[in-house]
């Protein structure tokens, strides 16, 4: 009969999209899970384990449906949709805001396996009646295995670089919930609350387009192309555009598309912001971090066991909930936000400092570059005097100042204007891989002199010897003759821009 | 009354091409909200009508000063700083600050009015003092003011909207013909010839206060022509030149090429000789609610001495003492201050009427809209962001500044608001404040909004309220021979205070012609 030979041709195709499905869940999650987690091969192998086992307990209970089972089997396919396709987009997003992502991870990995894997014996119960068994086994595993093998060859070839991940998992989930209602439309006289069945697919179906077509919006792929690593982080606050990327082991954040660290070489460059103020102090107990939301400066300050306190003013509560929050991130930077001895202000550092404050012994101050008016008002000789006013005789501070071979105007300039506030400054430099030559300058109401006390150790790039290196500027990375930045004149910022365009 | 044609001819007259009828979406502006603000109009005219009533009170004081604009908050300081405490001050408005009005939300300060001051000249120490006393000029060094740098202008400080792009600064620059390029290059360096000009008594040719300007026929002959006419005259015609003089015409004098004198209009690009240790000789002084910070300054020598709401609306002397008729119409209350002096800080087309005379012809005033446009967000534009002040060429009105232009915070404010400039000199005075006054809010909302689209396409959606401040007597206009003509004596003991008096209307004249009353009533 031809109406049974279409029917049955249907429900094996079904196998086959199911198949694809399955897979593709499969390899989202596991590429998810390398991408926010790293360490791909143990990531991979737990996640296809979990996600194999699971569907073993998917095909356990299979053996309860006895009844209504093409109901069960359109039920079955809406809710795969719903949870394969929306898994992607739901780690995304939960990423930074769940302390345990891993738990959340498997949880979310086990379901998915556990409803893909009570498709098959579902749809073998319900082809049992209709054709011959060894016909049955055969044909249902012949598509089910091509399913797997497309699913494996589309998704790193068409799927991740045209889609990504968010887009692909609505995608498949879009594929599962239209076998749903294609089954229900062509059974639909075999069907079970066929009706309710329709409004359901329908909804979940509308939901995963809309899922689709918005991805883009809940986090920006486009992004993806200024970026040679995978974004897995990615979010506007109202001060800035947070980038978190990851490739292999490698952890970067950027800010505005400008890079704050590489986890591979921030030491190097943190080694070097923290320590030469600190071994300039007789006996740092109080230290003003501004800017450092990221807490690593914080880490190489929390190395002295007799500071008292940290003071962290950071203008973007995002960055220091994200990094005092998530534990791949708090593994970065020891923790260093969760520490008592450390207190966050989230605001601007100027209005901070307009208001009174203790003096403070040693103040670090990372700001981002000087690429805007807005953040060039914190270079400038205002900013500096009024600096002047958590400070003692005692005091040093350091400044990341760019760098100083590409931009030796901007770093000279920024020298000039702490030197026009009464500092006495000492500048350095120091080689970060990620960043190239990068520049510092410390500064103190009195010549900055080193106090001779032993550093901390577990120091892996900064020692004395290499400061007195550091301290030496070749020709290539000498200026003269550069203007005090104010607020009038932005001169930092006209320097800072000339001086990269050709850089970037 | 308006009659329908009158009323889109006037439209049509303020907009100058940038507005046409019927060509934007109807209810595109449904959504921006605010309302019409202004000077007491209403209590003003009061007096224009005549104000009569037998005071209940009499209150005597050494100096009465009436008006409590920049000229009678002025002199109120200087009686006091010269240990005259005895002075009272009245005040129409329910606040003191004339021109220099300033208003604010929970975000921002923001003016109603005048919104800087350029660095004053080397020789006006008097505003120097005022300046130290209130912590903006900070010291000297080499000889040069040292300003306070959270006041002067911030960089990027102006732009300008023309041919499709903004560029830095306000004299058109980019995309010049050759020919266009060398009459700006001329007319900058005649400028600055005539800055450094001096008469042989060895007054400087162009001066602030103006009055110390030099007297000699050489300079004083530029009275007798308009600005246009001399323009004419020196060869300058290239469009954009044109376009620029009379911008700045227009913005301290409310009143174009056409109309102002070449004496004011030189006067504008060769009195201000202003340096700074700290700051390009270009650099003013500005704060998010523009004058209204000096103000502040000025308004705590006459704190306790004022009275808001009180029209002083006849003065006449008597012996020797002046008897001023006031009423308050807060209370409702009558009353006769019996002075030893009296300051009339306020305008002569007042000031002469409260004497029972006539104000001189020459003086004219043009009216002024200055609408502070409430936005949710800054437009972004391509070349350069919002600056301190922003133009848009060939405009009517006279662009924007941005308020919070002048804070260091960083974090990004959940409103803004930009402060448009707008001459109402389309029509004469007397016509275009008539008609001014009765033009409905939505009629200004469209007429600004039509404005700033042309720099700002799509800035509607971002326009949350238009507040706009009608200045009826914005400005005193500096026509054809105001310079030279004499300003007829006032009663003994009664003196007046007011920028008009010297023909423009900016803070240091206003200031010096308050600080010179006060002196005259001191002897």
């Amino acid at each position: 009969m031809g109406s049974n030979r279409s029917m049955h041709l249907l429900l094996l195709l079904s196998v086959f999209v199911i198949a694809t499905c399955g897979l593709i869940y499969e390899l989202v999650a596991g590429t998810l899970a390398s991408y926010l987690l790293g360490d791909s091969v143990t990531q991979f192998s737990t996640i296809i384990g979990a996600y194999l086992f699971s569907m073993g307990i998917g095909a356990f209970f299979s053996r309860y449906f006895t009844k209504n089972l093409l109901s069960w089997f359109i039920q079955l396919e809406i809710l795969v949709g719903l949870v394969g396709g929306i898994s992607a987009c739901l780690l995304f997003l939960l990423f930074d805001h769940v302390a345990s992502f891993r738990i959340v991870l498997y949880l979310l990995v086990g379901l998915t396996g556990t409803l893909v894997g009570l498709e098959i014996p579902l749809l073998m119960n319900i082809l049992k009646n209709r054709m011959e068994f060894q016909d049955m086994v055969s044909q249902v595993f012949t598509f089910d295995y091509i399913g797997a093998l497309l699913a494996s060859i589309i998704f790193p070839l068409v799927l991740v670089p045209q889609l990504g991940l968010m887009k692909t998992s609505f995608f498949f989930g879009i594929l599962n919930t239209a076998v749903a209602l294609v089954v229900l439309f062509r059974f639909r006289k075999e069907v079970k609350w066929a009706g309710y069945l329709t409004v359901k697919a329908i909804l979940v179906t509308g939901l995963l387009v809309a899922g689709f077509i918005f991805s883009d919006k809940m986090m920006d792929f486009a992004e993806s192309a200024a970026f040679n690593e995978q974004i897995i982080y990615s979010r506007s606050s109202p001060y800035q555009r947070v980038v978190l990327t990851r490739h292999k082991d490698d952890v970067r954040l950027y800010l505005n598309g400008n890079l704050q660290f590489s986890s591979r070489d921030e030491y190097r460059y943190h080694e070097a912001l923290v320590h030469p103020p600190m071994m300039h102090h007789p006996d740092p107990r109080r230290v003003l971090i501004l800017g450092g939301g990221d807490g690593l400066a914080a880490r190489e300050v929390l190395r002295y066991p007799h500071i008292d306190s940290i003071t962290l003013v950071d203008l973007d509560p995002a960055v220091t909930e994200l990094f005092g929050g998530n534990t791949m991130l708090a593994g970065l930077n020891d923790s260093s936000l969760l520490d008592p001895k450390l207190r966050i202000v989230n605001t601007d550092a100027f209005q901070w400092l307009r208001s009174p404050h203790q003096p403070y012994d040693v103040v670090i101050i990372d700001f981002p570059d000087p690429s805007g008016y807005s953040v060039g008002k914190l270079y400038t000789n205002t900013f500096y005097q009024l600096l002047q006013r958590v400070l003692t005789m005692e005091s040093v501070v350091v400044i990341q100042c760019t760098s100083p071979y590409v931009a030796p105007k901007s770093f000279w300039c920024i020298d000039q204007t702490m030197r026009h506030t009464g500092f006495q400054t000492l500048p350095y430099h120091c080689y970060v891989p990620s960043f190239g030559e990068w520049g510092y300058i410390m500064g103190s109401l009195r010549a900055p002199a080193d106090r001779g006390d032993a550093l901390p150790g577990g120091l892996r790039s900064f020692s004395r010897e290499s400061f007195a290196q550091m301290r030496y500027f070749p020709p290539d990375m000498q200026a003269h003759d550069l203007p005090v930045n104010k607020l009038n004149n932005q001169a930092l910022v006209h320097l800072f821009e000339k001086e990269w365009a050709g850089w970037q | 009354m308006f009659t329908r044609k009158e009323f889109l001819q006037y439209i049509a007259l303020l907009a100058g091409g940038a507005y046409a009828a019927g060509c934007r979406t109807p209810g595109a502006y449904d959504h921006i909200g605010g309302s019409i603000l202004g000077a007491s109009a209403a209590a003003g005219h009061q007096l224009r009508d005549g104000l009569s009533v037998s005071p209940q009170k009499t209150i005597r004081t050494g100096v009465l000063i009436a008006g409590g604009g920049v000229a009678g908050l002025s002199a109120a300081r200087k009686l006091r700083l010269s240990g005259k405490t005895d002075f009272l001050l009245a005040e129409l408005e329910p606040q003191t600050g004339g021109n220099s009005l300033s208003g604010g939300n929970s975000i921002t300060n923001f003016p109603f009015g005048a919104h800087y001051l350029p660095l004053p000249n080397p020789e006006n120490t008097a505003l120097m003092d005022f300046l130290t006393e209130a912590g903006l000029l900070k010291g000297f060094d080499k000889g040069l003011p040292v300003y306070d740098e959270l006041s002067l202008v911030y960089e990027p400080a102006e732009r300008l909207y023309r041919k499709g792009r903004w560029q830095e600064g306000i004299i058109p620059q980019v995309g010049l013909s050759p020919q266009e390029h060398d009459e700006m290059k001329r007319f900058l360096a005649l400028m600055q010839t005539f800055r450094d000009a001096k008469d042989s008594s060895g007054r400087h040719a162009f001066d602030i206060p103006a009055a110390l300007s030099s007297r000699d026929p050489q300079f004083l002959s530029l009275d007798a022509l308009t600005m246009e006419a001399w323009l004419q005259r020196e060869g300058f015609r290239s469009e954009p030149l044109r376009w620029y003089v009379d911008y700045c015409c227009r913005d301290d004098y409310g009143a174009g090429i056409k109309t102002v004198s070449a004496w004011a209009g030189i006067h504008y690009f060769a009195a201000r000789r202003g340096k700074a240790a700290n700051a390009d000789a270009s650099a003013v002084l500005t704060w998010p609610e523009g004058n209204g910070r000096l103000v502040q300054h000025l308004r705590r020598h006459s704190h306790n001495q004022t009275l808001t709401g009180t029209i002083v609306y006849r003065v006449q002397t008597e012996g020797n003492t002046v008897l001023a008729d006031c009423w308050n119409y807060q209370t409702r209350e009558a009353m006769r201050i019996v002075a030893d002096h009296c300051i009339l800080a306020m305008p002569q087309f007042i000031g002469r009427r409260i004497l029972g005379e006539t104000p001189g012809p020459q003086f004219t005033y043009a009216p002024w809209l200055v609408a502070n446009v409430h936005l949710r967000e800054l437009p972004v534009d391509k070349n350069l962001p919002v600056c301190w002040d922003n133009v848009i060429y060939g405009q009517q009105s006279l662009g924007y500044i941005y308020a919070q232009h002048q804070t260091t915070d960083r974090r990004p404010a959940k409103s803004h608001v930009i402060t448009l400039y707008w001459p109402l000199d389309q029509l004469e005075p007397a016509d275009s404040r008539r008609k001014a006054l009765q033009l409905q809010h939505r009629d200004w909302v469209e007429l600004c909004m039509a404005q700033l689209e042309q720099g700002h396409p799509h800035i509607a959606k971002l326009v949350t309220a238009v507040d706009c401040w009608i200045w009826g007597h914005g400005m005193i206009r500096p026509i054809p021979g105001f310079m030279t003509t004499e300003i007829p004596g006032t009663p003994p003991r009664v003196h007046f205070a007011h920028s008009d008096l010297s023909g423009i209307s900016i803070f240091e004249e206003a200031f010096y012609q308050g600080e010179s009353a006060a002196m005259r009533c001191l002897g």
